[in-house]
C-alpha cells in the first residue's frame, strides 16, 4: 500500500502535448479513477505512473520517494492491461506465476502462491489451460491473478473491461470491488465509462485534453461538478444545460425562451452571463409549473425519460415507472430549485449562488 | 527525448548490444569490398611471387572497358537479355497469377508447382536444360523431330544468337514462379469490391482488368519489373554450365565477364572496374525500387 | 445459369492450367526419369523408355565418393546448417532492436539493408577473395558461411523484423511489469512465440544457402566443395554419362524442394508479402 503523487506532470510527443500540468495526489487505499473520453491522456498518465513511459516534466512519487527514473518493476506497481495481455505460450499457472519465476523463488513457493490467487479468483480448474482456451472473462481474472500475485504497493488498471460484454462488465465491476475492499491496494483505474468510474471509485479525476478538470468523490462530480464539460460527462442522460438569463419579475426567475423557472429569491445573479443546468431527476412533469409539449418518451426499465419541449427550450425528466404520456401532449413542468446548477457562460465553472 | 527512465534506457542499450553482431559482420563482408571494389578499379593488380602487386592505374581500367570490343557486346547482350526477359517473365508471370486468382486455380496444389522449380539450385536448372538442349538425346530435338516441325537435330547451344536465347528460356522458365507469386499477392490485395463496383457500373471483364486489376498492381509490376531486372543482370551458373561464354564469347554477359577476367585472366583491377559498372546499373535500379514503395497505395485505387 | 461464354472461359482457363503445370513440372519430371534410366536406355533413339529399365545405377555411380557429390552434399549440409543458425541468432537479435529497441538511424540502417540486396555477388567477391586468400581461409566452411551471411542476413533481419513489430507492445509491457529485463522479454516472451517466422526464415536462409554456387566456386577448391560445384562437375567432367549427371542435379535439390514444399505456407506469406510492403 502506497500514496502516490502526480506532481506538474508534462507528457509531450514530439510537438504534441498529451499531459499538460497535471497533480494530484492519492492516498493510501484509496481506488482512484482517471476518467475522460478517448485520446484525452488518461492512459498515457497511467503508463507515466507504471513505468512505461517517460516523463517530459515533473515528478511521480510513491510514499513521497521520486520514482521517475525507476522501471515499472521496481516502482512496485503491477498492472492489468485492456486487452489482458496474457502470454500466449503460458498455461494460466505459468501466466500468473512469471514474476516469481523470473525472480528465482522455489518452485513449491510459486505453486502455492499461485494456488492461493487461483482460488481467490476462481481460476483452480483452469490453471493447465493456454489463454486462448479461456473466455475473455477467465483471461481477464488470469490478468488481474497475475497482478495480484505481485502483492504491490499500487495497481493499475488500463481500461479493463472494455473488451467484455455488458452483463459481464457489470458483474466484473462487482468482483474489482470486492477484491479492492479485500486487499485494499492503492489502485489507479482508468476509463471512459462514468457510470464504472462513480460505482467503483473513492474519488474520480476527470481528464480532458490532457487537463485535469476535477478530482473529487463520486457524489462532488456528480452533484457539483467543476464546470460545464464534467457536468455533461458524468451522468446519465447528460444534464441538461441552457444559456438563458435572470428575470427579476415578482420574485427571481430564470429565462429559458418561454418558460420561467422560479429560483429562491435570496440567490444574487451575477452580473456576467451565466448558464443553468439540471439533471432529469429533479424535474417533475405533472399539472403545476410552466408548459410544454412532449416531444420523446424513452422508458428504461425502472424509470422513463419523457423529453419535452417549448418555445425556445427542451428538458429531458425522469419519471418513476412508466408513464403514460404520449409525444405530443401537453403537460406542465416544474424545475426543483434544489437541483439546479449554475456556470459561468464564459469560464464554464460551476459558481456558487 | 530524455530517457529518464531505467527501463528505457536498459532496452537502448541492449538495442545497441543486439544490433552490434550484425553490423559488424555486414560492414566486414559488405561495406568494406564495396569500397575495396572501387579502390581496386583504380589499380593494377598483379600476381607477383607469392603475393599481389598494386600499382595506380587511374581510370585505364574504365577506358580500356569502355575500349573494349567484348566489353561493349557483352553490355549490349546483358541489356538485351535483361530487357527480354523482364519483358516475357512479367507477361508470363501475369497470365499465371491471374489463372491462380481465378477460383479454378486457388488449388494448393497449384501453389507447390510454383515453388518446385523456384527451389531448384540455379545449377541445377542449367543441368537441366544442358540436358534438355544436348544435340543428341536432348528431350527438345526429340520432340520437335518427332512432331515433324524439324528435320535435323538443332546444336541450339552451338550458334551465337541461338545460345543466347536458350540461356534466356531456361532463366525465364525458372523465374517465372517467382514473380507470378509477387503478382499474385498483388492480386489479392486488390479488394474484391472493387470489381464488384465496376460490374455494377456495367464494365466487361477486359474492362475490369484494365481499370481495376492494372492500377491495383502497378507498385508490384514496379517491384517485379525491378527485381527481375536485378537477376537478369546477376545471371552467372547458366552460363558456366551451359556455354562457359563460348560460342566465341556470344554468350558472355557482364557478370560472367568480370569473374572471368578476374579470376581466369587474372586482371583483378579490370574485372573491379567492370563489376564497379554492373553495381551502379543495378544501384540505380534499386533506386527506383525505393522509390516505388514510397508514396504507397495512395493513386492506386481505381477510378 | 449456362453461359456458353462462361463455359468457353472455364474450358480455357483449365486449359492454362494444365499447360502451366505441364510446363512448369515437366522439365523437372523428365530429369527424374531421364536420372532412373541408365545409359543404354537413354542414347538409344527414341529413347528407351521401356519402365523395366528403371534402375538406382545413376544413383550409385553417383554417390561413390570420389565423385565428390556425397562430400558436397555433406559441406553443403554443413554450411547451410551454420549459415542458417547464426543468421537466424543475429539476425533476430538485429531485426528485434531495430523493431522495438528506439535505435537511433533505424531508418537508414533498413534502407541500407534493402539495398544489399541489390547488387551483384562479384562485386564483393573479388575484395573478399583477396582477404581471405591473404588470411588463408580460401576453401573453408567458415569462409563460405562467413560470406552467405551477407547476402541472407539482410533478408533475415527484413523479414524479422517485420513480424517482431506485429507483436503487440501490450506483451513487452506485461512482461516489464513483471520484472523481465529487456533481454528477459526477448527471451521468455517474443521469442517463444516467434517460432514458425524463425523456422521459416531458417528454411529459407537454409535454401539459398545450398543453392549458392558463384561464391562457392570463388572460394573454395578441394576441401569445400558444396553440392551445387559438385552438381556443375558433372555437367563438365563427366557430361556424356546423362543419367549420372542428372542424378546428381536430383539428389542436390531434393532437399530443397522438399523443403520449400514444407514450408510453403511461411514462404508464401512471409517473403512475398515482405517483398512488396518492404
Amino acid at each position: 500500500m502506497a500514496t502516490l503523487e502526480l506532481v506538474h506532470i508534462v507528457k509531450k510527443f514530439g510537438e504534441v502535448t498529451a499531459v499538460n500540468d497535471i497533480s494530484l495526489r492519492v492516498e493510501e487505499g484509496e481506488f482512484v479513477t482517471l476518467l475522460g473520453p478517448s485520446g484525452c491522456g488518461k492512459s498515457t498518465i497511467l503508463n507515466m505512473t507504471a513505468g512505461l513511459e517517460d516523463v517530459t516534466s515533473g515528478e511521480i512519487r510513491i510514499n513521497g520517494k521520486t520514482v521517475n527514473h525507476l522501471g515499472p518493476y521496481e516502482r512496485d506497481v503491477a498492472m492489468v492491461f485492456q486487452n489482458y495481455a496474457l502470454y500466449p505460450h503460458m498455461t494460466v499457472e505459468e501466466n500468473i506465476g512469471f514474476s516469481l519465476r523470473l525472480r528465482k523463488r522455489p518452485k513449491d513457493e510459486i505453486r502455492e502462491r499461485v494456488r492461493k490467487v487461483a482460488e481467490m479468483l476462481e481460476l483452480e480448474q483452469l490453471l493447465h489451460r493456454l489463454p486462448r482456451e479461456l473466455s475473455g472473462g477467465q483471461q481477464q481474472r488470469v490478468a488481474i491473478g497475475r497482478a495480484v500475485i505481485r502483492e504491490p504497493s499500487i495497481f493499475l488498471f488500463d481500461e479493463p473491461f472494455s473488451n467484455l460484454d455488458a452483463a459481464l462488465r457489470i458483474k466484473t465491476r462487482g468482483e474489482i470491488k470486492e477484491l479492492h475492499q479485500r486487499l485494499g491496494v492503492t489502485s489507479i483505474f482508468v476509463t471512459h465509462d462514468q457510470e464504472e468510474a462513480l460505482s467503483l471509485s473513492d474519488r474520480i479525476a476527470v481528464v480532458r485534453l490532457g487537463h485535469l478538470e476535477q478530482f473529487g468523490t463520486p457524489e462532488e462530480v456528480y452533484a457539483r461538478p467543476a464546470s460545464k464539460y464534467v457536468a455533461r460527462f458524468i451522468g446519465t442522460p447528460q444534464m441538461d444545460i441552457f444559456s438563458g438569463e435572470f428575470l427579476r419579475q415578482d420574485g427571481l426567475y430564470y429565462r429559458i425562451g418561454k418558460a420561467r423557472i422560479p429560483l429562491p429569491a435570496s440567490i444574487q445573479p451575477p452580473a456576467a452571463a451565466v448558464d443553468m443546468g439540471v439533471r432529469s431527476e429533479f424535474v417533475r412533469l405533472g399539472a403545476q409549473g410552466f408548459p410544454a409539449m412532449v416531444r420523446l418518451v424513452q422508458p428504461v426499465g425502472p424509470f422513463t425519460y419523457v423529453t419535452v419541449e417549448w418555445q425556445g427550450g427542451g428538458v429531458t425528466a425522469r419519471v418513476n415507472g412508466v408513464s403514460h404520456l404520449k409525444p405530443r401532449e401537453n403537460i406542465r413542468v416544474e424545475i426543483d430549485p434544489e437541483g439546479v446548477l449554475f456556470f459561468d457562460r464564459g469560464t464554464e465553472k460551476r459558481i456558487d449562488l | 527525448m530524455q530517457i529518464t527512465n531505467d527501463y528505457n534506457r536498459r532496452r537502448f542499450r541492449m538495442g545497441l548490444w543486439f544490433t552490434a553482431p550484425a553490423i559488424i559482420v555486414l560492414l566486414a563482408v559488405l561495406a568494406y569490398p564495396i569500397i575495396a571494389s572501387w579502390v581496386l578499379s583504380f589499380l593494377r593488380v598483379r600476381f607477383a611471387g607469392q603475393g599481389l602487386s598494386f600499382q595506380f592505374y587511374g581510370f585505364k581500367n574504365y577506358t580500356d572497358m569502355l575500349s573494349n570490343q567484348l566489353f561493349r557486346e557483352a553490355l549490349a547482350r546483358s541489356i538485351y537479355f535483361t530487357f527480354v526477359e523482364v519483358v516475357v517473365v512479367v507477361f508470363l508471370a501475369l497470365i499465371v497469377a491471374l489463372m491462380l486468382n481465378h477460383p479454378l486455380g486457388r488449388h494448393a496444389f497449384f501453389r507447390v508447382v510454383l515453388l518446385v522449380p523456384w527451389a531448384l539450385a540455379p545449377v541445377a536448372n542449367a543441368v537441366l536444360w544442358k540436358w534438355i538442349y544436348n544435340a543428341n538425346y536432348g528431350i527438345l530435338n526429340q520432340i520437335l523431330v518427332g512432331v515433324g516441325l524439324i528435320e535435323k537435330n538443332i546444336v541450339w547451344l552451338g550458334s551465337p544468337l541461338l545460345a543466347l536465347n536458350m540461356i534466356l528460356l531456361a532463366d525465364i522458365w525458372k523465374a517465372v514462379p517467382f514473380i507470378a507469386l509477387l503478382l499474385l499477392a498483388g492480386l489479392q490485395n486488390i479488394p474484391s469490391y472493387l470489381y464488384k463496383a465496376a460490374r455494377l457500373d456495367g464494365a466487361n471483364t477486359w474492362q475490369q482488368f484494365q481499370h481495376v486489376t492494372l492500377p491495383g498492381l502497378k507498385t508490384t509490376l514496379v517491384i517485379s519489373i525491378v527485381l527481375q531486372s536485378i537477376w537478369a543482370l546477376k545471371v552467372f551458373d547458366l552460363i558456366y554450365v551451359l556455354t562457359k561464354g563460348s560460342p566465341a564469347d556470344s554468350t558472355v554477359l557482364l557478370n560472367y565477364l568480370s569473374w572471368r577476367e578476374t579470376f581466369s585472366n587474372l586482371d583483378v583491377g579490370y574485372g573491379a572496374a567492370i563489376a564497379n559498372v554492373l553495381f551502379v546499373m543495378m544501384f540505380l535500379l534499386a533506386l527506383i525500387y525505393i522509390r516505388a514503395l514510397r508514396p504507397r497505395q495512395t493513386g492506386e485505387r481505381a477510378g | 445459369m449456362f453461359s456458353y461464354r462462361r463455359y468457353l472461359s472455364r474450358f480455357f482457363i483449365r486449359l492454362g492450367l494444365a499447360l502451366f503445370t505441364l510446363i512448369a513440372l515437366g522439365p523437372v519430371i523428365w530429369a527424374v526419369i531421364t536420372s532412373l534410366l541408365p545409359l543404354s536406355a537413354l542414347t538409344s533413339r527414341p529413347p528407351d523408355l521401356n519402365p523395366l529399365n528403371l534402375t538406382l545405377e545413376n544413383y550409385r555411380l553417383v554417390l561413390d565418393s570420389s565423385r565428390g557429390l556425397f562430400s558436397g552434399l555433406i559441406n553443403s549440409f554443413i554450411i547451410a546448417t551454420f549459415t542458417g543458425a547464426v543468421g537466424l541468432v543475429i539476425g533476430s537479435m538485429a531485426a528485434y532492436a531495430l523493431a522495438r529497441l528506439r535505435m537511433p538511424g533505424s531508418g537508414t540502417i533498413l534502407m541500407m539493408i534493402l539495398a544489399t540486396q541489390m547488387f551483384p555477388g562479384i562485386v564483393i567477391a573479388i575484395p573478399l577473395f583477396l582477404v581471405m586468400s591473404r588470411l588463408h581461409l580460401v576453401d573453408t566452411h567458415f569462409a563460405l558461411v562467413v560470406v552467405y551471411l551477407s547476402f541472407t542476413l539482410p533478408i533475415v533481419i527484413w523479414i524479422l523484423k517485420g513480424f517482431f513489430e506485429s507483436v503487440p507492445m501490450e506483451l513487452e509491457r506485461a512482461a516489464a511489469v513483471d520484472g523481465a529485463s529487456p533481454l528477459q522479454t526477448f527471451r521468455h516472451v517474443v521469442l517463444p512465440i516467434s517460432l514458425p517466422p524463425l523456422f521459416a526464415t531458417g528454411v529459407f536462409v537454409f535454401i539459398e544457402s545450398w543453392n549458392e554456387f558463384f561464391f562457392a566456386i570463388i572460394l573454395t577448391r578441394i576441401n569445400v566443395k558444396t553440392a551445387p560445384i559438385a552438381i556443375a562437375e558433372f555437367s563438365g567432367q563427366y557430361q556424356t554419362l546423362y543419367g549420372q549427371m542428372l542424378a546428381s542435379a536430383v539428389l542436390a535439390s531434393v532437399p530443397v524442394v522438399l523443403l520449400a514444399i514444407i514450408f510453403r505456407k511461411f514462404i508464401l506469406e512471409g517473403f512475398v508479402e515482405g517483398a512488396i510492403k518492404a
